[in-house]
C-alpha cells in the first residue's frame, strides 16, 4: 500500500484530506508542521507528500526544499496545497521542489485522480 | 452535529479564537512583536482556509478581510494600532457567534450575512494601498535538521565528499549518542561501531566532562560519537534501527536511489485513459517540464530532478507504457552524467501538446519572475528547535468518552463495596470463614486497583485554571474602557490544576467577582489620585494548590467594602434588625453581601448589578463544595479567597444512624465525632450546648432538624453521639444515634420533585443495594 503524508497545521484540512485519501485506498499519516513531517519522513520515507505552505515552526517551502536536499528522501513527489492562487506563490513552490500546486479546497474527485496519477497507481 | 468534519472545524476554530484573542491583547502592549503578529496571521489564515473548505461563505468572506489586514501588518505596510484590535475583536465575536450557530443548528443563520458584510467593510477600511511592500519569503531555517552536521570539521567533510564522489562511493555522516542507560538494554556502542563498513573518520567525546575516577559511574554511558563512513543512509538506518532515537544519519554523497522505472506487472498493453485522466495526466507532465526549466541552486538540483523523474515515471506506470519508461530511464542516466536536466527536458518537449499547468496563469508567471524565490539560508531564527521539542504527543478525546469512563469507574468503586457485605454474609449466614477471608483479600486487591483507576481518570480530567483565566484580560479590558477606569490585571499560578467540572463551574462566579471589583472596587483615576493611590488600579488573581484544595485569590486595591454602609443597607432591606447590626463585628458585617438580595450599589448598574448580588457567587462556589473568605479594608482594597476541591466526582461520606435510618454526611464538613455525657449538656431556653476543647458548641438533634418525632438515643453510659461539623468559622454539633463507617460514594443529585428538598445534597447507592440519603448540613441548619 502506498503511503502518503499530509502536512498541514489545520486539523480540519488534515481530516478532510485524510478522508479523501483513505477512501482512495492509501495509507495516510499526518504531521502538523515541516519539522514533524521531516522527523516522520526520516523514520520511513513516504511515496507522496501533500504540503500546506503557511505553517508554524517550518513552512511548506522549507520542508520541500529540505526533502529535495536529502539523498534518501528526495525522489518522492510533493504537492503544495494553498488558499493562495497568486502566480508568484506557485513559482516559489516549484522552485522549492514541489511537483504540483493545488488550491484549497480541492474537490475529492480531483484530488483522488491527481494522487493516483502521481503515485502511478490506477484504482 | 453528526458531521465529523464540521465538529473538527468548530473545535479547531474555537482554539484558534483563543489564540487570536490572546494575541490581540498582547499586541496592544507590544504592537511590534513579530512573533505574535505571525501567530495571529497564521490563526486567521487557518480559519479562513477551514471555513472555505466547509463552504461557510459569510465566515470565510469576513475572515478573508481580516487576513488581508494582518498580511499588511505582517509585511510592514501598516503598523498595528489599537483601532485594529477593536475591529478584529468585533470580527472575533462575529466568528464566535457563527460557531455558536454551527453548534446549535448546524448551519449559519441568515442574519450573519449582513453582519459579515459590515465587518468586511470595517476591515477593508483599515487596509493600506496594496502592494506597497514586498513580502519577504517567509523562512524559518531548517536549523533543526542540519544543525548537528555543523559539528563535523568542515575540511574533513569537504575532503571526504570529494574522495567519495571521485571513487563513486556513497558517504554518510552519523551522530550517535547512546542512551546513558544503554548498557542495561543490551546495547553495545563499541560492537555497533565495529559493524560500520568503510569508516573514514571517527570522533568520540564525553557528553559531560569526565568526572574524577572516584566518582565515575562506569555503568552509565557518557559518549557522543560522530563518524563518516562509506555506507548509504538506508543501510546505516538498518544497522542502527534499534538505536534510532539516539542516532541521526545523513547521506552526503552518492545517490543509491534511482527513481523506480519498472512496472509492477509486466503487462505490455498500455492502459487507455479516460478523458479526465488524460487531461490531468498532461497537466502534470506540463508542470514537470516547467519545473525543470526553472533555475535551481546546487543544493536541491538533484533532488528536484529525481522527484520530477519519479513523478513522470509514475505517470508512465499509470499508463503502463513500457517504452516511455525505458526512454525516461535512459534520459535520467544521461542527466546524472551531464549534470543537466536537458535530456529529460528534450524527452518532454518531444511529446505533443502544451496544456496549462495545475494553476491557470502559472506559465505566464514563469517568464520573468524566477528571482522571487530568494535564497533561504540558516541565518533566520533558531527558536524553532525548542518549540519542536515542546510539542508533546497529545490525544484528543471528546469529553463524553471521558465522562462515560468516569461513570463506569465510579460504578465500579461502588460495586466493589458489595464485597465486604458478601464476606460478612459468607461468615455469618453460611458460617464459612475461609471463604469470607478469601473474599476480603480479593476485595483489598480490587479496592487498590479501583482507587488507582479513579486516580488515573482524575488526572485525565484535570485542567489548568488558566483555561478560564484567559478570558479575563479581554473582560477587564472591555469593562475598564466602558467605566473609564484604568486597571491592570495580574494573573498568577495559571498552571494550577483542578477537575474540569470544578474549573468550568468556576468561570461564571469568577466573572461576577471581577465585574464587582471593577464596578464597585476600583475607583475612577481621579478618585484614586485624590486618595494618594496610583491612577491605575490593580486586580490580582492568583491560584495555588494547598493539600487537596485549590486556592484562588482575587485581590484588588480599590476602595474596599464599607461595613457601615453594608449594615445600613442590610437593615433597609430588613435582612437584619438594629440589634443584630450593632452586635456584628466589621469583619462579619461585610459577609452580609453574600446574603440573597443584597446589593450595595446605589443603582443597579449594567455591569455587575443585574439585580443579583454576591449570593450567586456563594451558591456557585458551594455547589462545587467550595468555601470562600472575604476580607476588606476601607480605602485599601478587598481580598476574596476561594477554596475549591480538586475534584468532585467521588465524595467521602460518614454514615450515621438516627431514628432507625441511615444518612450520609460529607466528610469534608466533619471536624470530629465525640460522645458527650448527657450531664455535660447545658440547656438555655430551648437551646442546648456543650463545651468541647474550651469552645462552646451549640447542639442540635438530627431528628428534630429532620422533623422526625423520636428522641435521640444515648448509649449504655448515657452518652450522646455528637457529630461536630464545620460551619464557616464556627463549629456546630449534631446529635445522632450512632456513627458508622465512612465510604466513598458517587453522589447523584436529587431529581424531579425531590430536587426541592434542599436539605439533601443527593443520594448514593451502597454496596448492599440500599440507598443512602446524603445530608447537606448547611441547608439543614438554615431550617432553624
Amino acid at each position: 500500500m502506498k503511503r502518503v503524508l499530509i502536512v498541514d497545521d489545520a486539523a480540519t484540512v488534515r481530516l478532510y484530506h485524510r478522508k479523501i485519501l483513505t477512501d482512495a485506498g492509501l495509507s495516510v499519516d499526518e504531521a502538523v508542521n515541516g519539522i514533524e513531517a521531516l522527523e516522520k519522513a526520516m523514520q520511513s520515507p513516504y511515496d507522496l507528500y501533500i504540503v500546506d505552505i503557511n505553517m508554524p515552526k517550518m513552512d511548506g517551502y522549507t520542508f520541500v526544499r529540505t526533502l529535495r536536499a536529502d539523498l534518501s528522501l528526495m525522489q518522492s513527489p510533493a504537492i503544495m496545497v494553498s488558499t493562495e492562487s497568486k502566480e508568484g506563490d506557485v513559482v516559489v513552490a516549484y522552485m522549492a521542489g514541489a511537483n504540483g500546486y493545488i488550491i484549497k479546497p480541492a474537490k475529492p474527485v480531483e484530488l483522488t485522480l491527481l494522487t493516483r496519477l502521481l503515485l502511478g497507481e490506477p484504482d | 452535529m453528526n458531521n465529523p468534519l464540521l465538529e473538527q472545524f468548530v473545535q479547531e476554530a474555537r482554539e484558534g479564537l483563543e489564540t487570536i484573542g490572546r494575541a490581540l491583547l498582547q499586541l496592544e502592549h507590544a504592537p511590534d512583536d513579530k512573533e505574535v503578529i505571525n501567530a495571529l496571521f497564521r490563526s486567521i489564515h487557518t480559519l479562513k482556509g477551514n471555513s472555505g473548505l466547509l463552504g461557510l461563505t459569510p465566515l470565510a468572506g469576513a475572515t478573508h478581510h481580516a487576513e488581508d489586514l494582518l498580511d499588511q501588518v505582517r509585511n510592514g505596510v501598516l503598523p498595528f494600532v489599537a483601532d485594529y484590535a477593536d475591529i478584529l475583536l468585533e470580527w472575533a465575536d462575529f466568528v464566535s457567534d457563527c460557531l455558536d450557530d454551527l453548534d446549535t443548528v448546524g448551519e449559519l443563520q441568515a442574519l450573519r450575512d449582513d453582519r459579515a458584510a459590515q465587518i468586511a467593510t470595517a476591515l477593508k477600511g483599515c487596509l493600506g494601498a496594496p502592494g506597497t511592500a514586498v513580502r519577504p519569503v517567509e523562512s524559518e531555517s531548517p536549523a533543526v535538521v542540519a544543525d548537528w552536521l555543523q559539528s563535523f570539521p568542515a575540511n574533513v567533510l569537504e575532503q571526504e565528499k570529494h574522495d567519495a564522489a571521485r571513487e563513486s562511493h556513497p558517504l554518510s555522516a552519523v551522530h550517535y549518542q547512546p542512551d546513558s542507560e544503554c548498557f542495561f538494554s543490551g546495547e553495545d556502542p563499541l560492537l555497533q561501531l565495529r559493524q560500520v563498513e568503510g569508516l573514514r573518520w571517527l570522533d568520540i567525546q564525553p557528553v559531560s566532562p569526565w568526572p574524577d575516577m572516584a566518582e565515575l559511574d562506569i555503568y552509565r554511558c557518557n559518549l557522543e560519537i560522530r563518524f563518516l563512513c562509506r555506507m548509504d543512509g538506508q543501510a546505516l538506518k538498518e544497522l542502527f534501527r534499534y538505536m534510532a532515537p539516539y542516532t541521526k544519519v545523513r547521506q552526503l554523497q552518492g545517490s543509491t536511489f534511482r527513481p523506480v522505472f519498472y512496472l509492477d506487472e509486466a503487462e505490455s498493453d498500455p492502459r487507455p485513459l479516460s478523458e479526465e485522466e488524460h487531461t490531468a495526466w498532461f497537466k502534470i507532465v506540463e508542470t514537470q517540464r516547467k519545473i525543470l526549466e526553472l533555475p535551481a541552486d546546487a543544493g536541491i538540483w538533484e533532488g528536484r530532478l529525481q522527484s520530477v523523474v519519479q513523478t513522470l515515471a509514475n505517470l508512465y506506470r499509470y499508463q503502463q507504457s513500457q517504452p516511455m519508461l525505458e526512454a525516461l530511464s535512459q534520459a535520467y542516466d544521461r542527466c546524472i552524467e551531464l549534470k543537466s536536466a536537458e535530456p529529460v527536458l528534450r524527452l518532454l518537449r518531444g511529446g505533443d501538446g502544451n496544456p496549462a499547468g495545475f494553476v491557470d496563469g502559472a506559465s505566464s508567471a514563469l517568464a520573468g519572475s524566477a528571482p522571487v524565490a530568494g535564497p533561504v539560508q540558516e541565518d533566520a531564527g533558531r527558536r524553532t528547535d525548542e518549540s519542536a521539542e515542546k510539542a508533546s504527543r497529545v490525544l484528543k478525546v471528546s469529553q463524553e468518552k471521558v465522562d462515560r469512563l468516569m461513570d463506569l469507574i465510579g460504578e465500579m468503586v461502588v460495586a466493589k463495596n458489595a464485597l465486604p457485605y458478601l464476606a460478612g454474609k459468607a461468615e455469618n449466614q453460611f458460617g464459612n470463614r475461609e471463604l469470607a477471608r478469601e473474599i476480603k483479600s480479593q476485595y483489598l486487591v480490587i479496592n487498590r486497583i479501583a482507587e488507582e483507576m479513579q486516580d488515573a481518570i482524575m488526572q485525565v480530567r484535570m485542567m489548568p485554571v488558566g483555561t478560564i483565566f484567559q478570558r479575563f484580560p479581554r473582560l477587564v479590558r472591555d469593562l475598564s474602557k466602558k467605566l473609564h477606569k484604568q486597571v491592570e490585571l495580574v494573573l498568577e499560578g495559571e498552571d494550577t490544576e483542578a477537575d474540569k467540572n470544578v474549573i468550568e463551574r468556576l468561570a461564571e462566579p469568577m466573572i461576577h467577582i471581577l465585574r464587582n471589583s471593577l464596578d464597585h472596587g476600583i475607583e475612577s483615576p481621579e478618585a484614586r489620585l485624590a486618595a494618594g493611590k496610583p491612577a491605575q488600579g490593580c486586580i490580582r488573581i492568583s491560584a495555588h494548590q494547598e493539600a487537596d484544595r485549590v486556592i484562588i485569590q482575587i485581590r484588588d486595591d480599590g476602595k474596599g467594602i464599607d461595613p457601615v454602609q453594608v449594615r445600613r443597607k442590610a437593615m433597609e432591606k430588613s435582612l437584619i434588625d438594629a440589634a443584630k447590626a450593632e452586635s456584628l463585628s466589621d469583619a462579619d458585617a461585610i459577609q452580609l453581601i453574600f446574603h440573597p438580595g443584597f446589593s450595595t450599589a446605589e443603582q443597579v448598574s449594567d455591569l455587575s448589578g443585574r439585580g443579583v448580588g454576591m449570593d450567586v457567587v456563594r451558591s456557585a462556589i458551594e455547589a462545587v463544595h467550595g468555601s470562600f473568605q472575604l476580607e476588606s479594608k476601607v480605602g485599601e482594597g478587598t481580598l476574596l479567597q476561594l477554596a475549591l476541591p480538586l475534584s468532585m466526582a467521588v465524595t467521602n461520606v460518614m454514615i450515621i444512624e438516627s431514628s432507625g435510618q441511615i444518612f450520609g454526611v460529607p466528610m469534608e464538613m466533619v471536624v470530629e465525632t465525640v460522645r458527650v455525657a448527657r450531664s455535660q449538656i447545658r440547656h438555655f431556653k430551648h437551646n442546648r450546648s456543650t463545651v468541647l476543647r474550651g469552645r462552646i458548641v451549640p447542639l442540635y438533634g438530627l431528628n428534630a432538624l429532620l422533623a422526625l418525632d423520636e428522641e435521640q438515643m444515648a448509649n449504655e453510659q448515657d452518652e450522646l453521639a455528637v457529630l461536630v461539623l464545620r460551619m464557616g468559622a464556627e463549629n456546630v454539633g449534631i446529635v445522632v444515634d450512632e456513627f458508622r463507617e465512612t465510604v466513598d460514594i458517587i453522589l447523584k443529585p436529587m431529581e424531579g420533585i425531590l430536587a426541592q428538598l434542599s436539605v439533601y445534597s443527593g443520594t448514593a447507592l451502597l454496596g448492599d443495594g440500599t440507598v443512602l440519603m446524603v445530608i447537606n448540613p448547611k441547608e439543614l441548619l438554615l431550617c432553624l
